[in-house]
């Protein structure tokens, strides 16, 4: 073959492809193939899930100039990575989406629910332990444990900050197990609970009326207070309360509508397909991106775990008995976790309407997975000081 | 195989982090409650509220 190469050189140009083809692309083209089998068949974040399949894809056929790095002839992809990812605006843009999609009161009517999302957070911290413990350097270890942020965004912007070369196995295992919170939340809060515990009634509270002028200001309380603790945080949880503004002022509709369908289409379909473009096999195909999965599945049991127990917790001192079910709800996967466990309370008591509590919680899980990324985006560089 | 270094700054983390988040919580929280407070509902909105 060499040979003929030589001797036709046009040949290689020609051939470049088959001839750089290995056994891992192929492997990298089946995986590719099932995020997007996911994402067609079963609705598994499709969304995200179909083109970060397809950039996989692209990223390894051989020779793509979809991912070229060759100065003057930069792969789109390439360029979507430095101009998106890497200076974390996507993350960002996205936020804004989310925030002006976002309604907060059920949150501001009952703001302690906040608490179950904060206990829900349990599982990035243990699962940085757990990264820890099977070998990870501490940074790369709470990047992996903030795929327990249940928070796609919060997970790009911290792996694209402190562990960019694990940035597209990380965003495919919070994607994925976020789509898979009805497969992985019930048999933890099952084994948790007893029947009883499931059973609780929590009652309707009634829809105590919030004024616009609360929803109005509530993003930029939340903005400053968590900006003063961890400034750090400020790009994060700033845009996500930027969105919500724009939505609860009324005054800009255009721009809230345009946040919450324009702006969130076209930079999900660029954040999707750029993550997937990172997938190269070298890259993919190692046994550190195996146990991220792995550990990635172990934060959203330990989420679901922390919320559980200390609703728990909370009954042993409250005279009102809470469903300890709804402290699963405290994580970011919005508003599938809150409709799983309302779904779970009406199979055990078909009468046992616990939606309007388990959603509230839920809404709280967007607030605290952003205030847990900030403290994780603030103590990174002090603890490596 | 265990990164020894990792595991002490992840509990060390861990350690700051958890407690940190609950106590920004709570501000957030006693912050809500008197903005809550503080803007009540008029009576027009409770009525568009409800529908």
């Amino acid at each position: 073959m060499d040979a003929l190469i030589q001797q036709y050189p046009w040949l290689n140009e020609l051939l470049m492809g088959f001839l750089g083809l290995t056994w891992k692309h192929v492997v990298m083209w089946l995986v590719g193939a099932l995020l997007i089998y996911l994402a067609v068949k079963h609705d598994y974040e499709p969304v995200l899930l179909l083109p970060i399949g397809f950039g996989a894809v692209l990223a390894n056929i051989p020779h793509s100039s979809a991912v070229s790095q060759v100065v003057n002839e930069e792969g789109f992809l390439w360029v979507l990575y430095q101009g998106g990812i890497a200076n974390e605006l996507f993350p960002v843009l996205i936020f804004i989406a989310i925030g002006a999609m976002c309604d907060f009161t059920p949150l501001i009517r009952r703001p302690s629910v906040m608490l179950f999302a904060a206990a829900a957070q349990f599982g990035i911290f243990a699962t940085a332990v757990g990264a820890s413990l099977v070998g990870f350097k501490f940074e790369h270890a709470a990047s992996i444990g903030i795929i327990g942020a249940a928070d796609g965004p919060t997970t790009i912007y911290v792996a694209s900050r402190f562990a960019v070369d694990l940035l597209g196995p990380l965003a495919v295992a919070a994607y994925s197990y976020m789509s898979l919170v009805p497969v992985i939340q019930p048999p933890v809060v099952r084994a948790l609970t007893t029947a009883n515990e499931r059973k609780i009634k929590m009652g309707f509270t009634g829809e105590e009326p919030v004024s616009q002028t609360t929803k109005f200001l509530f993003p930029i309380m939340i903005t400053l207070i968590a900006g003063i603790v961890a400034p750090i945080s400020v790009a994060l949880i700033g845009s996500l309360m930027f969105g919500n503004l724009l939505k609860e002022s009324g005054v800009v509709e255009n721009l809230s509508n345009a946040a919450q369908n324009e702006l969130a289409n076209l930079v999900t379909l660029l954040l999707g397909i750029t993550i997937g473009g990172t997938m190269s096999a070298e890259r993919f195909l190692t046994f550190d991106v195996f146990l991220i999965m792995a550990l990635g599945a172990v934060a959203f049991v330990f989420d679901t775990a922390g919320g559980i127990l200390f609703a728990k917790l909370l009954n042993l001192f409250s005279p009102t008995k809470i469903n300890p079910m709804i402290g699963a709800c405290g994580i970011s996967a919005f508003p599938m976790s809150g409709r799983v466990i309302a779904k779970m309370a009406l199979k055990e008591d078909p009468t046992n309407f616990i939606i309007q509590h388990a959603i509230g919680v839920n809404v709280a899980g967007q607030v605290a997975s952003v205030v847990a990324g900030g403290l994780v985006l603030a103590l990174i560089p002090a603890l490596l000081k | 195989m265990m990164n020894y270094d990792a595991l002490v700054k992840s509990l060390e983390m861990m350690g700051i982090a958890l407690p940190t988040m609950f106590l920004v919580i709570l501000v957030f929280i006693g912050a809500t409650k008197m903005l809550h407070k503080a803007f009540p509902a008029p009576a027009e909105e409770e009525g568009e509220d409800e529908d």
